[in-house]
C-alpha cells in the first residue's frame, strides 16, 4: 500500500514537473515577477489536486483514506519540486558561468531564473545565486503537493454534505445578481476610486458576473410565480446595464452578446441535434456579407456596376438595417440547407471535416471573388442601424440590439426545445437509426437544424457587420467557429443559459484578462482541460445532458441494475 | 387479405445470404412468431420489413402496398412499428418523452406553431401527452412517466419500448425477443400484454422469440427460419412435431419437455 502511494506520487510528480517546465520555458516567471514561485506553487497545487482526486464517482472519492493520500501528495510534490529545482539550478548555473543558452531556449534569461529564486536579476549574472534558492523552490512545490492532498479532503468534505436548496443559500443565489449590479452602478460613480487603474476592468468583470449569477439565480428560484417575478426583475436589471457601462465596456458586452446569438444557433445544431458543425462561421459570414451588399453596394465593384446598369443608384444603401434582417436571415438559412443536403448521410468525424471545409470555402470565396466582395480590401462603410434618423452605431446601442437579438433567439430556441421538432432532434442525437425507425424524418429534421442554426448566425453576422462598419474575409476564419463551439461546450451543450455563460467566460473574460495578454491563451487551454475533467457537462448544463454524463451517480437516482448492454449509446458530436 | 405479405425476400451481405427467398404472411389480428437458431436471419428479416435494410430481391406488401424502397419513417407512418432485441431507447429522455417521439408521425405541429405556441399546437401537445400517459398505463408503467429511460429497471425498459412503438398507433407491431432476459414473472406479464395488444387494441403481432414456452402458448402461427430459409410454417402444434424443425432447432429434449 505504501509502495503504491509512493509510485503513484512519483508519477504525478513527473507529470507536474513537465507542466511546470513548460510554464517556465514560455517565460511565465518573468511575467509574474516577484510572486512567481508562489503562483507556480499554487498552479502545482491545482494540478496535484486534479491528479489526486482521481476517479470522479462518489464512491471512489469517499473511500480514499487521508494517510495514503497525503503520502502520495507529498511524494508528488517532492518529486516535482526536486526536479524543477534541479532544472532551474542548472539553468542558473549555466547563466552564471556565461554560457549563452538563449538561442536555444529563448525565455531562459536572468530575469526568468531570478523570478524563481526571488532575487534581483543582476545577482544571477554577477554569479551570486542565493545558496539556498533551490532548496526554497523545492520546499514550495513540496508544500503544493501537501496542499493538493488537502484540497481533495476539503472537496470530499464538501461533497458529503448535502446542501439544502432552500434557506439562506437559495436566497443568496437569488439576490447575488442584484448585489453585483448595484456594485457595478456604484463603481460607475467617478468619485469611487476602488480598484485604481483597474476600476474599469473590475466593473466589466462585475457586470459579467452579474449576468452569470442571474442565470444561476433563475435556476435557484422555485418554478412558477417566484421564477417569473425574478425573470422580470433580472430583465429590468439587464436593461439598465448598457446605460451604466462606458464605451469600452459596452463594446466588449456587444461582442459577447453577438457571440451569444451565434452560440444559441450552434447550440441547436450541435447541442440539440448532435450534428458537429465546424464550419459554422460560414453562416455568420454570409449574414455579414449580405448585409454589406445591401447596405454598402458601392463597396462591391461588380454589384455596383450591375445596379447602375439596371438604373438603380448604388451610392446609397439599398435597404435599411431592419428591412435587411429577413433578407440576410433567408440567405443564411439557404446556406444552411445547401450545406445540409450533401452532409445528410455523414456522421460524427466525417460531418465535422466536411463542415470545416465548407466554412473555409465560404471564406476563400470572400477572399478571392474580388470583383464581388472587394477581396482582402473588404467591404467598407457599412451603415449602422437607423431608426427615425437616430443612429444605433455606438457601442451602447449595439449592445442593446445584441441583447434584444439574443433574447429573441433564446426564446425561439427554448420554444423549439420543448416541441415536437426538439424531441426529434434529441432522439436523432441519441440514436439516428432508431429515431428514423420510430418515425422521425431524418432529412427534414437535419435540414431544419442546419437551417435554423444558420438563420441565427446570419442575424448575428448582420449585427456584427453593422457594428464593425468594415468587414474583411479575415474576420471569418475557422477560429470563429472554434470559439463558438468552445463556448457552447464550456457552457453546457444543449443548455440555453449555458451558452450565455460560455460566451461570458470565453469572449468576455479574455478582455478582462488583457493584463496578462498572451498568457490568457495558456490559461484558457488549461481551464478548458480542467473543466472537461471536473465538469464535462459544462458550467450550466441542461438537465438532460447532466443525465447523460452522470447517469447513476446522482443522489436520488434510481439504483437501476445496468442491463447487459443497452444498444450503442451514440454520443457523436457530444464528445468533442 | 393478409395484412403483411413478404414474397421471396432476399438479403445478401457480401457473399452471405442472410435471408434467402423467404415468404411470410401475417393475417390481420393474429399473433405470428418467427423462430430459428441464432444467426438464422430473423432480425435481418425484421430489418428488411421495417425499412432498415433494403432487400435485394422480393417484395413486401403491407395492406396491399409495397414497402420496398420506402424509408423506415415512411413505413412507420403506414402503420408498422417495432421494438429491438437489445433495447434501444432514447436513454436520456424521460419515459413520456420516449412515447412522444413514438407519436412523432401522428403529430402535425410545425416549428412556427411551436415558436408562437399556436392554440392548435398547444392542444395537440396536451392530447399527445395525455395519450402517452395512457399508453404507459396500458403497458404497466403508470406513474413512471417522468423517470429517465436509462434509469428504469430492465423489464420496464422493455415495456417502454412497446409503449414507444404503440405511440405511432401501429396496425402491425414487430417485437424482437420481447421476453429476452426477463424472469418468469415478467415473462408472464409480457405474454399477457401481447394478448391485450391484440384483443383490446386490435393490433396484429409478429414476434421473434427464443423462449419456446412463450412461442408455443401465444402464437396463432409459427414460421421457422434456418440459414436464411424458411423450413416450416404452421400452427404451433404442427411446427413442434415437424421433423425438420426438431432437427434444425428444437432438439429432442425440448420436444420431450412439451409432451408431458
Amino acid at each position: 500500500m505504501r509502495l503504491r502511494s509512493l509510485q503513484r506520487g512519483s508519477r504525478i510528480g513527473a507529470i507536474a514537473f513537465a507542466i511546470l517546465t513548460y510554464l517556465i520555458l514560455i517565460g511565465l516567471p518573468t511575467r509574474l515577477g516577484a510572486p512567481a514561485m508562489s503562483v507556480l506553487a499554487l498552479l502545482a497545487a491545482l494540478i496535484f489536486w486534479l491528479a489526486l482526486r482521481g476517479g470522479k464517482s462518489k464512491q471512489a472519492f469517499a473511500n480514499r483514506a487521508p494517510a495514503p493520500l497525503f503520502l502520495t501528495g507529498t511524494t508528488a510534490g517532492f518529486v516535482a519540486g526536486l526536479l524543477t529545482a534541479l532544472l532551474t539550478a542548472g539553468f542558473a548555473q549555466l547563466l552564471m558561468s556565461g554560457v549563452n543558452v538563449q538561442p536555444y531556449l529563448d525565455k531562459i534569461v536572468p530575469m526568468n531564473m531570478a523570478a524563481l529564486y526571488g532575487v534581483m536579476p543582476g545577482a544571477l549574472v554577477a554569479g551570486e545565486a542565493p545558496a539556498w534558492g533551490w532548496l526554497w523552490q523545492m520546499a514550495f512545490v513540496t508544500l503544493a503537493g501537501v496542499g493538493g492532498a488537502l484540497l481533495v479532503l476539503i472537496e470530499r468534505a464538501l461533497r458529503q454534505r448535502t446542501w439544502s436548496v432552500g434557506g439562506a443559500t437559495r436566497w443568496l443565489a437569488i439576490l447575488l445578481p442584484f448585489i453585483l449590479l448595484g456594485f457595478v452602478i456604484w463603481l460607475g460613480n467617478p468619485a469611487v476610486t476602488l480598484g485604481g487603474n483597474a476600476k474599469g476592468t473590475l466593473r466589466l468583470l462585475m457586470a459579467m458576473a452579474a449576468i452569470g449569477s442571474g442565470l444561476f439565480a433563475l435556476r435557484a428560484a422555485r418554478p412558477g410565480r417566484e421564477q417569473r417575478v425574478l425573470a422580470l426583475l433580472l430583465f429590468v436589471g439587464l436593461a439598465c446595464l448598457p446605460f451604466t457601462l462606458d464605451q469600452f465596456q459596452n463594446s466588449v458586452m456587444g461582442i459577447v452578446f453577438i457571440f451569444v446569438m451565434m452560440g444559441l444557433g450552434l447550440n441547436i445544431v450541435v447541442g440539440f441535434a448532435g450534428l458537429l458543425d465546424l464550419g459554422y462561421v460560414a453562416f455568420f459570414a454570409i449574414g455579414a456579407y449580405v448585409y454589406a451588399f445591401l447596405s454598402a453596394p458601392f463597396a462591391s465593384p461588380a454589384f455596383s456596376s450591375l445596379l447602375t446598369s439596371l438604373g438603380i443608384p448604388a451610392a446609397a444603401p439599398l435597404t435599411s438595417f431592419w428591412l435587411a434582417i429577413p433578407i440576410t436571415m433567408v440567405a443564411a438559412g439557404v446556406g444552411g440547407v445547401l450545406l445540409g443536403i450533401p452532409v445528410l448521410r455523414l456522421r460524427g468525424d466525417y460531418l465535422a471535416i466536411v463542415t470545416l471545409g465548407f466554412g473555409e470555402i465560404i471564406r476563400l470565396f470572400m477572399l478571392n471573388l474580388s470583383d464581388l466582395t472587394n477581396g482582402p480590401r473588404g467591404m467598407l462603410n457599412i451603415a449602422p442601424p437607423y431608426l427615425f434618423g437616430y443612429s444605433f452605431g455606438n457601442p451602447r446601442d449595439i449592445f442593446i440590439l445584441a441583447l434584444l437579438g439574443a433574447g429573441v433567439i433564446a426564446f425561439t430556441a427554448h420554444r423549439l426545445d420543448g416541441s415536437r421538432l426538439g424531441r426529434a432532434w434529441i432522439a436523432m442525437r441519441e440514436d439516428e437509426d432508431v429515431a428514423q425507425a420510430t418515425g422521425v424524418n431524418l432529412v427534414r429534421t437535419k435540414l431544419l437544424a442546419f437551417a435554423i442554426g444558420a438563420l441565427f448566425a446570419g442575424l448575428a453576422g448582420q449585427l456584427y457587420a453593422a457594428r464593425q462598419m468594415n468587414i474583411f474575409p479575415d474576420n471569418f476564419t475557422l477560429f470563429v467557429s472554434v470559439d463558438t463551439l468552445s463556448l457552447v461546450i464550456v457552457g453546457g451543450m444543449g443548455s440555453i443559459p449555458g451558452v450565455v455563460l460560455g460566451a461570458l467566460a470565453l469572449k468576455g473574460l479574455p478582455e478582462v484578462l488583457r493584463g496578462v495578454d498572451e498568457y490568457r491563451i495558456v490559461a484558457f487551454a488549461a481551464l478548458l482541460v480542467i473543466m472537461m475533467i471536473v465538469r464535462p457537462e459544462g458550467i450550466l448544463p441542461s438537465t438532460r445532458r447532466r443525465r447523460e454524463l452522470h447517469s447513476g451517480n446522482e443522489p436520488g437516482a434510481e439504483v437501476a441494475p445496468e442491463p447487459i448492454r443497452i444498444g450503442a449509446l451514440t454520443q457523436e458530436g457530444g464528445k468533442a | 387479405m393478409a395484412l403483411l405479405e413478404a414474397k421471396a425476400v432476399t438479403k445478401i451481405f457480401g457473399g452471405l445470404v442472410a435471408v434467402g427467398g423467404v415468404d411470410l404472411t401475417v393475417e390481420e389480428r393474429t399473433i405470428a412468431s418467427l423462430i430459428g437458431p441464432n444467426g438464422a436471419g430473423k432480425t435481418t428479416l425484421f430489418n428488411c420489413l421495417t425499412g432498415l435494410y433494403r432487400p435485394e430481391e422480393g417484395d413486401i406488401l403491407f395492406d396491399g402496398a409495397s414497402l420496398v424502397g420506402l424509408r423506415s419513417d415512411q413505413i412507420v407512418a403506414l402503420g408498422m412499428a417495432r421494438t429491438y432485441q437489445n433495447i434501444r431507447l432514447f436513454g436520456s429522455m424521460t419515459a413520456i418523452e420516449n412515447v412522444l417521439v413514438g407519436q412523432h408521425v401522428r403529430l402535425r405541429s410545425t416549428p412556427l406553431g411551436a415558436i408562437f405556441q399556436s392554440p392548435g399546437t398547444r392542444r395537440e401537445e396536451q392530447r399527445a401527452e395525455q395519450y402517452a400517459r395512457e399508453l404507459l398505463a396500458f403497458v404497466g408503467l403508470a406513474g413512471k412517466g417522468d423517470m429517465v429511460a436509462r434509469n428504469l429497471p430492465y423489464g420496464d425498459q422493455r415495456l417502454l419500448e412497446v409503449a414507444r412503438a404503440l405511440g405511432s398507433r401501429p396496425r402491425l407491431l414487430l417485437l424482437d425477443e420481447p421476453a429476452a432476459g426477463m424472469n418468469p414473472r415478467e415473462t408472464d406479464a409480457m405474454m399477457a400484454l401481447i394478448h391485450r395488444l391484440r384483443d383490446e387494441l386490435g393490433i396484429t403481432i409478429l414476434l421473434i422469440e427464443h423462449d419456446m414456452k412463450v412461442v408455443m402458448s401465444i402464437s396463432d402461427r409459427v414460421s421457422v427460419l434456418d440459414y436464411g430459409k424458411k423450413i416450416a410454417e404452421g400452427r404451433p402444434a404442427e411446427v413442434r412435431s415437424d421433423p425438420r424443425v426438431i432437427e434444425a432447432y428444437l432438439g429432442a429434449s425440448v420436444l420431450a419437455g412439451h409432451n408431458d
